[in-house]
């Protein structure tokens, strides 16, 4: 047989029936191990970025808004660092995202592009009303301070929800619910809680969130399962 | 320790990884040809010879889309392939629990 010897694959033979069952077991419990952590879109870099998008760019435009007695909006420095962080966590996210759906079809693929369109309609509709609330007069305080930073996270952390509690994967579900407990009670405390505590607790969410997917990867699948 | 009553056509080191990753996916979710090989480290040949034999026992199924180099070939576990891995990991374990 020609299976490559240059992997621990090789260490198995590759003749019918030359196979120990205890190397079976072995073999069973290591190759679904890998099968999971390549095939799980769920990456604790990814989502250690997450938790530094909030701690620095929401960081950010609450420390250039926290002195400000009458709201006139965030400085463009710190929107600019917002804004980079997300696209640069929009990036990351889509290569891994990429790199674990590679060659997987069928109904994963078509789960994946409806909760994508879902997500995007949920994003796309929450930035529509925040744009039709100053169009009909809202305070900029409000669409900007409170509602901006809220609310769309809320729409898309439903949405993540929701395609998370359908696949059963728990820790997705626990970070969406989260982030709406989160960016939901920080609207109370105006543009610098809505800013400043969300940022902070959806980082700490996304930090606990990186744990439970890092023991969820590392946790052994016996051959029996 | 023998193997008796243990599937002897999942019973071999290449086939056994086969179904094991294609078992990690899903019911009715496919896998590329390339990315079973670039996950499992075969050569396409001796992929393609273990496909076959358990494609022809009903384990698997294959399927082709597209034509010439764009022609794209996925493998997927049958229900029959995945109640087969089932009762050869139960059988391992009775082995293994005889010890």
């Amino acid at each position: 047989m020609n299976a490559t010897p240059n992997t621990d694959n090789g260490r198995y033979a590759d003749d019918d029936g030359a196979l120990d069952p205890r190397t079976a077991a072995q073999m069973i419990e290591e190759t679904a191990m890998r099968a999971r952590r390549q095939f799980d879109p769920a990456s604790p870099l990814a989502a250690l970025l997450g938790a530094g998008v909030f701690l620095f760019g929401y960081g950010a435009v609450w420390l250039s808004i926290r002195d400000q007695h009458v709201y006139t909006g965030p400085a463009g420095w710190s929107v600019a660092l917002l804004y980079g962080l997300i696209a640069v966590a929009a990036i990351v996210g889509a290569v891994v995202s990429r790199r674990a759906s590679t060659g997987v079809g069928g109904r994963a693929r078509r789960q994946m592009r409806a909760a994508a369109a879902a997500t995007l309609a949920a994003g796309v509709g929450a930035w529509m009303v925040q744009g039709a609330l100053r169009y009909l007069g809202v305070s900029f305080r409000i669409v900007y301070g409170v509602y901006g930073p809220t609310v769309p996270l809320i729409a898309l952390a439903a949405a993540g929800a929701g395609y998370a509690a359908a696949r059963e994967k728990w820790p997705e579900l626990g970070l969406g619910i989260a982030v709406i407990i989160i960016a939901a009670a920080s609207t109370f405390f105006g543009p610098r809680g809505a800013w400043g505590l969300t940022g902070v607790g959806c980082a700490v969410a996304l930090v606990i969130y990186a744990a439970a997917v890092t023991a969820r990867l590392r946790r052994p699948i016996p051959a029996s399962a | 320790m023998t193997n008796d009553g243990l599937d002897p056509l999942i019973h071999a080191p290449a086939r056994l990884r086969v179904m094991v990753t294609l078992a990690a996916l899903g019911e009715h979710d496919t896998l590329s040809f390339t990315r079973l090989q670039d996950m499992l480290d075969l050569t396409a040949g001796n992929l393609i010879t273990h496909l076959r034999r358990l494609e022809d026992a009903g384990y698997l199924r294959t399927e082709k889309s597209g034509n010439g180099s764009a022609s794209l070939t996925s493998v997927m576990l049958t229900h029959r392939g995945r109640a087969a891995l089932q009762a050869y990991k139960a059988t391992l374990r009775d082995l293994m629990s005889g010890l």
